[in-house]
């Protein structure tokens, strides 16, 4: 028989043991209406109703009960399951704006796990189309806003909401935009950091291709706020679908009088522009950001006077990521108190990573903050493929750290991820089995930065010149046993004496990696050893007894290292093999050996 | 005069029925991935297979839409069926040959093809 309903059983809210029992509940009552075959029955962690006690919801139709308890059980399955009518009383009808997407997605394990808010429209709208989001509650937070609300009062209630910047740093957005707003002048700006360029990282992308309206609508609430009446979306031209999304939201945005001059018949001004950078990392900071509108280069320039009081052509201007933005309309609609219901106690609300690396289900997760790294990890990334063993988690980019299996049940939240000795960054994370090299992974992180060093600090620009130098040289076995205690005191210099996060960031992969892994640098270069088989130079291919002459291999090396009569064992001479490892990938009878 | 609020309502309202208009309670919707990262994994062929059976025809009384990405990368190109009265169908690695397939087994002849379910 096919499923006919499907039962999510959320088990945050409540204890999980209670929601086996509902389950239990459940299929007893559905063996009574011998309905047992047409129920699937699904778990989700938690849909943002703390007050609601336990939560089930009925699909289709998504029908949220709250309150539920076994009593009721029975009388979902009579009424509802059964004679095909709600249970109205424990009927949960509130039009919240987060966790929108869970219509659509919540009875997939994948999603059940998560809370959205920044991403509750995407992958459930049509972003090119004004009337999905409008539909979805679209600009009602700024219409309250202009209906009901302060600039002051606004400012209250997103800092009331504790939420914390998502661009990397987590500095109290609330509190930012008070300063800004405090600031006099005849001028101010509204500024969208879109620029996302941590390797591997893909969050602000998804958002804007899946939600632009709400970057717009975020934006035009902080105008509000602080006084401004322009606003930059500042975004990367190698992201032209995004752009696009974009221009579109704007055009019709400005059509249906959401932005442009008296907004919703308001008093109350706002526009909105693209500015496209060139992808340079450090063109993320803010300062050199806010040069790059201005048309100069993309360098830092000292803080103070931070962007809240000189920032855009001199003016105050307030400097938010776009993952903040998206956050703002679900403050306003649902409330401050509903928001800092959710999270740790300094850290409010949800997070999106790009879960990434060796982990079964890859892509885009938002979780509370509090998560722990193994509920992501095996809970909803699936674990890791092949049977492989995990060896860390790296979070935060090229500006982050790797942390080791011991601490995977690490609170996700920004004091217990700097704790921990890494950072929460702005949303990479990528899974790292036994195969991957930490040196290697330390010395990709470091490539990245040195290339994007803007050169304006001794430093930053030379520093991890030389710190690269040391890491390439141990990961081709020539390192030396000062070489460790050398990284890390150029690392800790880097840090202390560079001008903008880059610098100040750039050592610790390698730092953290030292500290958590120490044994992989002092066998690379006491034994010359690497244990995930991953440095090229430091590997040696042998032919073993399995080699039936074929030549394939023979064929393929590039330098003449392997020699071999036709049907007889062929050897590969390890002074000239340059360790390639093209015989290896060529050879179809697993005649060699990687050492 | 009216407030903001006022006013939004207004226009959702307006936005629910324009919406309303292409999909009454009868149609089924079908939505594919469209971001750059379900572009990337081939979804306008999924699309395009979706739009021609509709433009030629071949199906009625269904709208054809698309979304952002929903995060499920490792699954893309992905699709949505939403038929009313029903908990939606969402389909994971729908390439041109799967897409062809559900909408000869599930689009015509109802039936679900489970495998593929994400
Ligand atoms: C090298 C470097 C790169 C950065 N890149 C980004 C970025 O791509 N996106 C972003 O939002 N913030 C980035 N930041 C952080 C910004 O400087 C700034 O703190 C942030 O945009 C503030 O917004 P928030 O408070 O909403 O996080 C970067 C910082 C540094 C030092
Ligand atoms: S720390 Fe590096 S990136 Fe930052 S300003 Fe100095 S040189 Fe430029």
């Amino acid at each position: 028989m096919e499923t006919k309903y499907t039962i999510t059983l959320c088990d945050a809210e409540f204890s999980s043991e209670h929601s086996i029992g509902l389950k239990g509940a459940f299929e007893k009552a559905a063996k009574a209406n011998s309905l047992e075959s047409g129920l699937r029955f699904t778990t989700c962690k938690t849909l943002g109703l703390k007050d609601k006690g336990a939560i089930v919801v009925v699909n289709p139709g998504y029908f949220v009960y709250g309150d539920v308890t076994e009593e009721l059980v029975n009388k979902i399955v009579a009424e509802h399951l059964v004679g095909g009518e709600a249970v109205q009383e424990n009927l949960i009808k509130e039009d919240h704006l987060f966790n929108r997407s869970f219509k659509t997605f919540g009875d997939s394990e994948f999603f059940g796990k998560q809370l959205r808010i920044a991403l509750r429209n995407c992958g459930n709208i049509d972003p090119d189309n004004i009337d999905d989001y409008l539909a979805n509650r679209g600009y009602e937070a700024i219409a309250k806003v202009l209906t009901d609300m302060t600039p002051v009062d606004v400012i209250q209630e997103v800092k009331k909401s504790g939420v914390r910047g998502r661009g990397g740093a987590g500095f109290p957005t609330g509190l930012k935009w008070e300063f800004t707003q405090r600031s006099q002048a005849d001028e101010k700006y509204v500024v969208c950091n879109a620029d996302e360029g941590d390797p591997g990282a893909f969050m602000d992308r998804s958002t804007i291709e899946g939600d632009p309206h709400t970057v717009l609508e975020g934006m035009s609430i902080a105008g509000y706020a602080i006084g401004a009446s322009k606003g930059v979306i500042y975004i990367r031209a190698e992201y032209p679908l995004a752009i696009k999304r974009l221009e579109k939201a704007i055009v019709d945005a400005r059509n249906a009088g959401f932005l442009g001059t008296k907004i919703l018949g308001s008093d109350f001004d706002f526009d909105i522009e693209l500015r496209l950078g060139a992808g340079a990392f450090v063109c993320g900071e803010e300062t050199a950001l806010l040069n790059s509108i201005e048309g100069r280069r993309g360098m830092p320039r000292p803080r103070p006077p931070f962007p809240a009081q000189s920032g855009l052509f001199g003016k105050p201007t307030l400097i938010n990521n776009v993952e903040t933005w998206a956050n703002i309309p679900v403050i306003i609609l649902d409330g401050s108190e509903w928001f800092s219901s959710v999270g740790t106690e300094n850290s409010k609300g949800t997070k999106v990573f790009a879960l990434a690396g060796k982990v079964v289900n890859t892509g885009l997760v938002e979780v509370p903050m509090g998560t722990t790294l193994r509920d992501i990890v095996y809970d909803i990334g699936g674990g890791i493929p092949n049977g492989k063993k995990l060896k860390a988690i790296q979070t935060g980019g090229p500006s982050g750290g790797c942390l080791p299996v011991e601490y995977l049940d690490t609170k996700i939240d920004y004091e217990s991820l700097a704790k921990a000795g890494s950072i929460m960054g702005s949303g990479g994370m990528i899974v790292i089995d036994e195969d991957t090299c930490m040196v290697n992974i330390a010395k990709f992180f470091l490539e990245f930065t040195q290339d994007e060093s803007c050169g304006k600090c001794t430093p930053c620009r030379e520093g991890t010149k030389r710190m690269l130098e040391i890491l390439t040289r141990i990961t081709e076995g020539k390192g030396k046993p000062e070489d460790i205690a050398k990284l890390e005191r150029l690392g800790n210099m880097i840090k202390k004496a560079s001008l903008c996060g880059l610098g100040q960031s750039a050592p610790n992969p390698v730092l953290s990696t030292i500290k958590n892994f120490r044994e992989e640098y002092e066998e690379h270069i006491n034994e010359g050893k690497c244990r995930a088989g991953q440095c090229q130079s430091l590997l040696s291919y042998v032919i073993n007894d399995k080699c039936v002459g074929c030549g394939a291999c023979k064929r393929v090396c590039p330098v003449d290292a392997i020699s071999g009569e036709k049907k007889e064992a062929h050897l590969i001479d390890q002074e000239k093999c340059i360790k390639c490892g093209q015989c290896y990938q060529v050879c179809k009878f697993k005649a060699i050996d990687k050492l | 005069m009216a407030t903001p609020l006022e006013i939004i309502e207004k226009k959702k309202n307006e936005a629910i029925e324009r919406l309303g208009a292409k999909v009454s309670q009868s149609t089924t919707k079908i939505n594919v991935g469209m971001a750059t990262c379900e572009i990337a994994a081939g979804s306008r062929n999924a699309m395009a297979v979706f739009r021609d059976a509709i433009d030629s025809g071949d199906i009625e009384g269904v709208v054809l839409g698309q979304k952002g990405c929903a995060g499920r990368c490792y699954l893309e190109p992905t699709v949505e069926i939403f038929v009313p009265g029903e908990t939606p169908y969402k389909y994971g690695k729908v390439d041109a040959e799967r897409a062809k397939e559900i909408l000869q087994r599930h689009l015509k002849n109802g039936e679900v093809i489970q495998e593929w379910l994400i």
